[in-house]
């Protein structure tokens, strides 16, 4: 039987501040946006329910919470991550050329077992903005980027328009699925404590 | 990142607190005044979370105890033409520390390591810690396994089993019949004394005000019995049965609530082991929790950034803000600062005549002596995460406090998998003391190599019984202050530094008190309901 913990799979989203982030999160789990960009505050992390080969999985998409402002993610927020997306605007060319230390810092922080084969996704966003006009960063450009890194898996979307970001998030989810069947060994059973705080024992064993 | 990257400026230049540390005490205010709908700006000199709270791997472990063992110097004092300006300085919290190697591999895989800076420390599954990590939701962010289980230095040196419960004393094979009854007795009459129910039996007011060596005495409980109760339930540091000698008398009000909440520790979750529990990753995870959470309120983080001097208004008396090693300076009407950092009492002239600078130890006490070691087996076979307990003169006949011993393994993600990390810890007054103490202890739980690179260990016999302990490839013992400064300003507050203790609970209670004093009117942590936090799931088919 599966563990809470195995069911359950983390997925971090990092690229710097006004890339996409969290309207990427509320299109795939909410299929919401807001135009009115705010720099996050409120958003913790999104869950959504995946069936996967007659299983139940629940996707835990987290947010930076705003704490890459000013690239202050700690090494929680890292570690345990079964799927990392990497997101830049397609507009601003300094989100994508940061993509590589964002690659290099989760890689870093989150120490995963086996770096060359921990599942990365690659998000180019923004691709609705001036009818494409404004952009700056060419998809042969990404995809270069990303084959040079092991192949990820490279995405270009809209989250203002929902284009493509179901199907990213079909990868994503795929991927950390994948990573967290592997993994299993690493993680064993830890302590339900959420569940069960309503039903405390109050009285002693003895 | 590029650690040269340089930061955008701060916005806004203003804020209801700023905080500079991510110690615990730190984060849970940055945590609480951003969940009263405060803004807070936290700020941290280190590259990563936690200050002294941290979890480290162990090359970062050593220079950042190496840093904090030095006095750093003083920058100097400057002026300018709106504020006069104080260098913010440090103190050492560390000191005497010494690393013994007997093996390259730990360093060789130094980040697989995640090692608590003050520990040994755990969770009570019923404790006001676990409360509040619950109230606040935070429990998403972190993990737990069980310490499975509790052993006391018996005769000869062995590790008995901690008879905690009524199936542990059931199961225990080194105590007489009489004394299972005893002890099964007390702990019913405890149980009783806290029960509502009309007939039982509850301990007397004069009992209560006793100390608790004495009630237990009273109750028959034999020696050995009292000593288990004393140092490994009831946690206390200093030898009981020397009442005139003590420094911290327990009483048996005090007893008998540590003994209750250990005993309702017990079960509160339905898969843990025991009563206690550890984080995966380490202690570290804490204040990571409590600072996401903030950012989550919206609390600002800005890691790297050292404060360089405080901002006082013409008058010298009133805090108006902080200049950064940026040079942006921002300001606010409440400063908190970790405790290592001090205000020097080197004032101009202008500001002499208040005389209000000097720090003021709020109560001087005495040492902690900390240790580490890395060993290739588990000091019990049977237990892969468990506590060790060395009560008063179970070492040597001069022994004056409790030694606590908390072994961790690769299965709570702070070391590789083959080997095993032992915390230990004693209160001392000097760290003569408390060294003298803890190598002993490592001496009779460890076997050291016989080439060994330390040539001051002091302690004889180093090679005795070799073959059966595990075979120790990394130690360090280090002496940590435990006196808490406060400055004397009204708007510049000093969290408590960590104690001695195994527990959060007097941390918690110190920094619940500080968080009402700037903010009398608000709720520490107000009640919330989870689904505020998140937005609806939805609910997707993924087709492999």
């Amino acid at each position: 039987m599966p563990s809470r913990r195995r069911a359950l799979l983390k997925v971090i989203i990092l690229g710097d501040s006004g890339v996409g982030k969290t309207s990427l999160m509320n299109q795939y789990v909410n299929k919401k946006f807001s135009n009115q960009y705010k720099a996050t505050i409120g958003a913790d992390f999104l869950t959504k329910e995946v069936h996967f080969e007659d299983r139940l999985f629940t996707l835990q998409i987290w947010d930076t919470a705003g704490q890459e402002r000013f690239q202050s993610l700690g090494v929680a927020f890292y570690r345990g991550a079964d799927c990392c997306v990497l997101v830049y605007d397609v507009n601003v060319m300094k989100s994508f050329d940061n993509l590589n230390n964002w690659r290099e810092e989760f890689l870093i922080q989150a120490s995963p077992t086996d770096p060359e084969n921990f599942p990365f996704v690659v998000i180019g966003n923004k691709t609705d903005v001036d009818g494409g006009n404004s952009r700056v960063v060419s998809e042969k450009k990404a995809r270069a980027w990303c084959a040079s890194k092991g192949n990820i898996p490279y995405f270009e979307t809209s989250a203002k328009e929902g284009t493509n970001v179901e199907e990213a998030f079909q990868i994503i989810a795929k991927n950390a699925l994948k990573n967290g069947e592997e993994e299993e060994i690493y993680l064993p059973d830890t302590i339900d404590v959420g569940s069960s705080s309503q039903q405390r024992s109050t009285g002693c064993e003895c | 990142m590029d650690e040269t990257t340089s930061y955008p400026p701060i916005e806004p230049s203003n804020f209801d607190l700023i905080v500079v540390g991510t110690g615990l005490p730190e984060s849970v205010i940055a945590s609480a005044a951003s969940a009263a709908g405060k803004a807070v700006l936290h700020l941290d000199p280190n590259p990563f979370y936690g200050t002294h709270s941290a979890s480290l791997p162990l090359d970062d472990f050593i220079s950042f105890l190496r840093s904090h063992s030095e006095s750093p110097s003083q920058p100097p004092f400057q002026t300018s033409d709106d504020y006069d300006s104080i260098p913010l300085a440090t103190r050492p919290l560390y000191s005497e520390l010494e690393i013994n190697s007997h093996s390259s591999v730990p360093l060789e895989n130094s980040r697989k390591f995640s090692l608590d800076l003050v520990a040994p420390r755990v969770f009570f599954c019923a404790d006001a810690m676990i409360d509040l990590i619950l109230k606040t939701g935070i429990n998403q962010y972190m993990e737990f396994k069980s310490v499975d289980a509790s052993f006391v230095s018996g005769a000869g040196g062995k590790l008995e089993s901690v008879p905690d419960s009524r199936s542990a004393i059931f199961k225990n094979r080194s105590l007489s019949l009489t004394e299972k009854n005893k002890l099964m007795k007390f702990f019913k009459l405890v149980q009783g004394h806290f029960g509502n129910g009309s007939g039982e039996e509850k301990i007397s007011g004069q009992d209560l005000e006793s100390p608790f060596v004495e009630f237990l005495t009273k109750m028959g409980l034999s020696q050995k019995l009292k000593s288990i109760i004393l140092y490994t339930i009831v946690l206390a540091d200093y030898d009981q049965e020397k009442l005139e000698a003590c420094k911290d008398v327990i009483s048996t009000k005090s007893g008998i609530n540590r003994l209750a909440l250990y005993h309702s520790s017990i079960g509160r979750f339905p898969n843990a082991n025991g009563a206690i529990i550890y984080p995966i990753y380490g202690q570290g995870e804490l204040p990571q929790a409590f600072c996401r959470r903030a950012a989550v309120k919206g609390c600002i983080y800005v890691l790297r950034m050292p404060v360089i001097a405080l901002l006082m208004d013409k008058d010298g008396h009133t805090y108006q803000g902080v200049r950064l090693a940026s040079g942006q300076e921002l300001s606010s009407p409440q400063l908190i600062l970790a405790p290592t950092f001090t205000v020097p009492p080197t004032s101009p002239p202008a500001v002499e005549v208040t005389n209000s600078l000097d720090a003021i130890p709020s109560d001087a006490k005495g040492k902690v002596a900390r240790g580490i070691c890395i060993a290739k087996n588990s000091v019990n076979p049977e237990a892969a995460n468990c506590l060790v307990f060395f009560p008063p003169r179970s070492l040597y006949p001069e022994q004056k406090t409790s030694v606590r011993v908390l072994q961790l393994s690769s299965n709570v993600g702070v070391c590789p998998s083959e080997m095993f990390v032992s915390y230990l810890s004693t209160v001392c007054d000097n760290a003569v003391e408390g060294k003298k103490l803890l190598n002993a202890t490592i001496n009779a739980l460890f076997s050291m190599a016989v080439s060994s690179e330390s040539e001051n260990n002091g302690i004889e016999n180093l090679c005795e019984h070799t073959e059966e302990k595990p075979y120790l490839l990394w130690s360090t013992v280090y002496i940590q202050e435990l006196t808490t400064f406060y400055g004397a300003f009204d708007s510049i507050r000093f969290t408590p530094m960590p104690d001695e203790h195994l527990h959060y609970a007097d941390i918690l209670d110190a920094t619940e008190k500080i968080f009402k004093e700037i903010y009398p009117n608000e709720e520490f942590f107000p009640m919330t309901s989870a689904s505020d936090e998140h937005l609806d799931d939805g609910d997707t088919e993924l087709d492999p």
